[in-house]
């Protein structure tokens, strides 16, 4: 409360905040709830949904479980140790975060289905990916990024004076880590673990394409809306995934008590990590080459297929893909996507630092329920938020507003979760003393905000914007109800080429998605480097 | 110096976002081509019907192009903006949440149950057009909400060389065929929850074993049976086939012009029609509320010409529902095959009810 009554400027931004979060994120939702129809009952009395969520729940443990500790390792490799080829395992750890919808789960299928070109082709096998164990597998490798990129933040800002600290003292490398290196990474720990469980809950195209009879509450929900066009039996699908999302929330709000995890207490330490173990650096390379091995074979083969006739039955090479899918309105496509992407990103990420501060530093009423609301989008699958905007901004009196921006506007609120999580969780490590330095100088909280904070807040920056950049031009379900012809992205082509089984341009196009991801990526991370928070982030 | 650097990158950045920013709203609004420019060149050729249409197509990639070039050919007047959608229920729904501001003036594509409940809703506008006395009746909604204009017959796919291998090369010739041990887990099935062709299965099932209770009984007993050969309720229809191409499954039940079109792509497939099967009636419909009415019942009427048919025909392997337009080379007439007594109307207002009877028989 220090300061809402003396800095008009700090009640304007929480009043835009929660101005903003209550048009675009509560209000959509509340008009998909209120749509009228007895469909609430039917679903409830059904009775589908009772196997479906315990389905859903013990995919979330498997996958959340092996996608964190992956996700660990992988940071904790990059952070701390001094393994060789860290810019390509960067790329490499980012790579199933560009995956469109469909055509990455199609490529797992001819890999490792009953007649994969792996399982099948070289060692004889007839296992399935289809069902749990396939779902389980491909998750893994599709959401670990998400808790590489929260847990390497945190990590990354530990202090490193602390670890040289209880080595000094005496302190084996294993018992540092687990009395110091881990307990001080847990509220990425605890971010990651909670992003990566949503996430995977929230997971439709996955479990829908290699679920095999394995129905999971996504799937349901599609099936309601799609089948039986029974929005509101699909909403009470959507609000029972929202309310384990709250679950899990609160679980999360437990678990890290009213700790502290304050490491950056003075200026940043330039002393170097202690020495890693050569042993544990190797090992930490073979697993994080194995891993990468892995999603280059399956990104590979997007591109193999891309530049051949009929893959995987006909390999003979061609590059009319490429020509269908640069003639027409294809380029429109990819250019939305970009534009598109990039806004929302940009947006997104400062939004969500913003944000982050407001509900972890200033004290006003009501911040649990804003710092809930932030996370809320995470658990709203993909089709019900554009379901959402679609009835909601589809009025006539709104019909002089672009598709493209209420598009772009829909990508900001839907990806805030990933940054803001990431915001609170870097603000958790800061000491108050900081910030409060500069305001007892006599500078404004927004300032030293803007000052000592935000600079120290890059790594988190950086995550907010890559999740949501990634997740913009990744996303089918949530502009599949917003797009028109002049605002038409590339997964909606991909989805239109896929369902035309015409899976060479298909992935043609994905490639040139992917690829335009990371060129862009590649820029910006050109642009920032010099800057030194960004810089640290980077690990 | 260094600072000096941070700083300009800070600054650069700034400006980088504002541009982001000005590119967004630039970027879609240039865009969007400019219907004055495009309707004006068009009313130089004096062509008697004018306007703008936006078209929601659940017609397929190569179809859309060509299909409603020849219609702009026809009709220079009428702009076309054509959003495509290879999925007939996502563009159900959008009609659905969109009817407070209706942005669509024409859905066309999917089976006729996707178009039939929207009319029943008050979302489409009745036309009877000229050209539908050509039609028959079957094909078509009495009062004009939907004109059905290609028809669909559903088939059976098979992988040659697995199914030589595992099944003896024996193709189901009725759909009892696939209720053989030999076919467990080789199996898959177009979703009868997402996919139209899924639901008609079903239903041909129902009228094969006569309609009615005892027909829905015995169905729902054959479709448990099966569901223990069923590898796979497959999301999409041409995921399946995909499916099959590949060799990851040996069989799906699935429309016969797109077997045809994945066979002749030199996938090592066949197709074949077991007796019994059932058909679909692609429709085309106008949307209540078009700023266009002229423009979109040119485009119903246009539809249901000889030319279309032959065009269509030509483009996707289906049929059409006009009967001087010949089916395409290969694939299986209409009055060829062994139907069921398929009725339409039944099938489409018990669709929701049947659905879900089969997930709760087959436990899913």
């Amino acid at each position: 409360m220090r300061s809402l009554q003396r800095e008009p400027g700090l009640l304007l931004a929480l009043l835009a905040v929660i101005v903003l979060v209550g048009i675009f994120i509560v209000y959509p939702q509340v008009r998909v709830i209120a749509t009228p129809g007895t469909g609430y009952i039917d679903f409830l009395t059904g009775g589908s949904w009772v196997k479906a969520t315990l389905n859903s729940l013990q995919v979330m443990a498997l996958s959340t479980t092996s996608a964190v500790i992956l996700g660990f390792v992988f940071a904790y490799a990059m952070v701390y140790t001094p393994m060789p080829w860290k810019p390509f395992f960067r790329l490499v750890g980012i790579l199933p975060l560009l995956s469109p919808p469909f055509v990455v789960a199609a490529a797992y299928v001819i890999l490792f289905g009953p007649r994969g070109l792996i399982t099948y082709g070289i060692f004889g096998q007839t296992i399935s990916v289809f069902g749990l164990s396939g779902i389980w597998g491909v998750q893994t490798i599709a959401f670990f990024p998400f808790a590489y990129q929260l847990i390497a933040d945190v990590l990354s800002r530990s202090d490193a004076r602390l670890e040289q600290a209880a080595r000094n003292l005496g302190a084996g490398p294993w018992h540092v880590f687990r009395t110091v290196t881990l307990p001080l990474s847990r509220p990425g720990l605890g971010a990651a673990i909670l992003t990566t469980a949503i996430y995977v809950l929230e997971d439709f195209g996955n479990p829908a394409l290699i679920g095999g009879t394995f129905t999971v509450l996504p799937v349901l929900a599609y099936g309601q809306l799609s089948g039986f066009g029974d929005v509101q039996g699909a909403t009470a699908i959507s609000t029972l995934l929202l309310a384990l999302a709250l679950a899990l929330y609160f679980a999360k709000i437990r678990l890290d008590g009213g700790r502290s995890f304050v490491t950056v207490s003075g200026r940043a330490s330039s002393m170097p990590r202690p020495p890693v173990p050569a042993a544990l650096t190797w090992s930490c390379f073979v697993a994080c080459l194995l891993l990468s091995g892995l999603i280059l074979l399956v990104y590979g083969s997007l591109l193999v297929s891309a530049l051949t006739l009929n893959f995987p039955t006909n390999f003979t090479f061609t590059t009319k893909h490429f020509e269908y899918i640069t003639s027409g309105t294809n380029g429109t496509a990819l250019q939305n996507t970009l534009v598109f992407g990039l806004a929302a990103a940009a947006f997104s990420a400062a939004f969500a630092i913003l944000a982050g501060w407001l509900v972890q530093r200033v004290a006003f009423r009501g911040a649990r329920v804003l710092d809930l609301l932030l996370i809320m989008p995470a658990a709203i699958p993909g089709l019900f938020f554009g379901i959402g905007y679609a009835t909601a901004f589809n009025e006539p009196w709104l019909d002089w507003l672009d598709r493209g921006v209420l598009i772009i506007i829909a990508m900001i609120f839907w990806n805030i979760p990933v940054g803001y999580q990431a915001a609170v969780a870097g603000l958790r490590q800061i000491d108050k003393s900081m910030d409060e330095a500069a305001t007892s100088l006599g500078a404004s909280s927004l300032r030293g905000f803007r000052d000592i904070l935000l600079p120290m807040l890059g790594g988190s920056l950086r995550v907010g914007f890559v999740t949501t950049f990634v997740r913009a031009v990744t996303t089918l379900s949530v502009v599949i109800f917003l797009f028109t012809p002049a605002s038409t992205v590339a997964t909606i082509r991909i989805y239109q080429l896929v369902n035309d089984l015409n899976f060479g341009a298909a992935t043609a196009f994905t490639v040139a998605d992917i690829g335009m991801a990371i060129a862009a990526l590649s820029v910006i991370a050109v642009l920032a480097r010099g800057r030194v928070a960004l810089g640290a982030a980077r690990a | 110096m260094g600072i000096d650097r941070a700083y300009d990158r800070r600054t650069f950045l700034k400006f980088a976002g504002a541009t982001a920013a000005i590119a967004a709203c630039g970027g879609a609004s240039t865009a969007s081509p400019s219907p004055t420019t495009a309707a004006a060149t068009a009313t130089a050729t004096a062509a008697p019907v004018t306007g703008t249409i936006s078209v929601y197509s659940a017609l397929n990639e190569s179809t859309n192009n060509e299909f409603f070039g020849a219609f702009k050919k026809a009709y220079p007047g009428v702009t076309v903006n054509v959003l495509p959608l290879a999925a007939a229920g996502e563009l159900q729904t959008r009609i659905r949440t969109e009817k407070a501001s209706p942005k669509a003036d024409i859905f066309i594509g999917g089976s006729s149950e996707f178009h039939d409940p929207l009319g029943k809703e008050g979302l489409l506008e009745a036309y009877i057009a000229p050209n539908a006395k050509d039609i028959d009746a079957k094909f078509k909604e009495a009062t004009g909400l939907w004109t059905g204009w290609y028809t669909g017959i559903f088939g059976f796919i098979s992988n040659n060389d697995r199914l030589a291998k595992e099944i003896g090369g024996k193709k189901p010739t009725t759909w009892d065929d696939l209720l053989d041990s030999a076919w467990k887990g080789k199996l898959v099935l177009p979703s009868p929850v997402t996919t139209g062709g899924g639901y008609i299965f079903i239903a041909t099932q129902i009228f094969r074993f006569g309609g009615g209770a005892t027909g829905e009984t015995k169905a729902m007993a054959f479709m448990k049976s099966l569901h223990a050969n069923v590898a796979q309720y497959v999301p999409t229809s041409p995921g399946a086939l995909t499916l099959i191409d590949q060799g990851q499954f040996v069989g799906c039940p699935n429309w016969a012009h797109d077997i045809l079109t994945e066979k002749s792509k030199g996938n090592p497939i066949d197709l074949t029609i077991p007796t019994d099967t059932g058909f679909e009636v692609g429709a085309v419909s106008i949307v209540k509320g078009t700023k266009s009415l002229a423009a979109a019942q040119a485009l119903v009427n246009w539809s249901i010409t000889k030319e279309a048919g032959d065009l269509n025909v030509k483009l996707s392997n289906r049929g059409s529902t006009r009967t001087d337009v010949a089916p395409a080379a290969g694939s299986p007439k209409l009055s060829d095959v062994k139907l069921v007594n398929y009725d339409r109307q039944w099938a489409t207002d018990n669709k929701d009810r049947i659905i879900k009877l089969w997930q709760s028989t087959v436990g899913l």
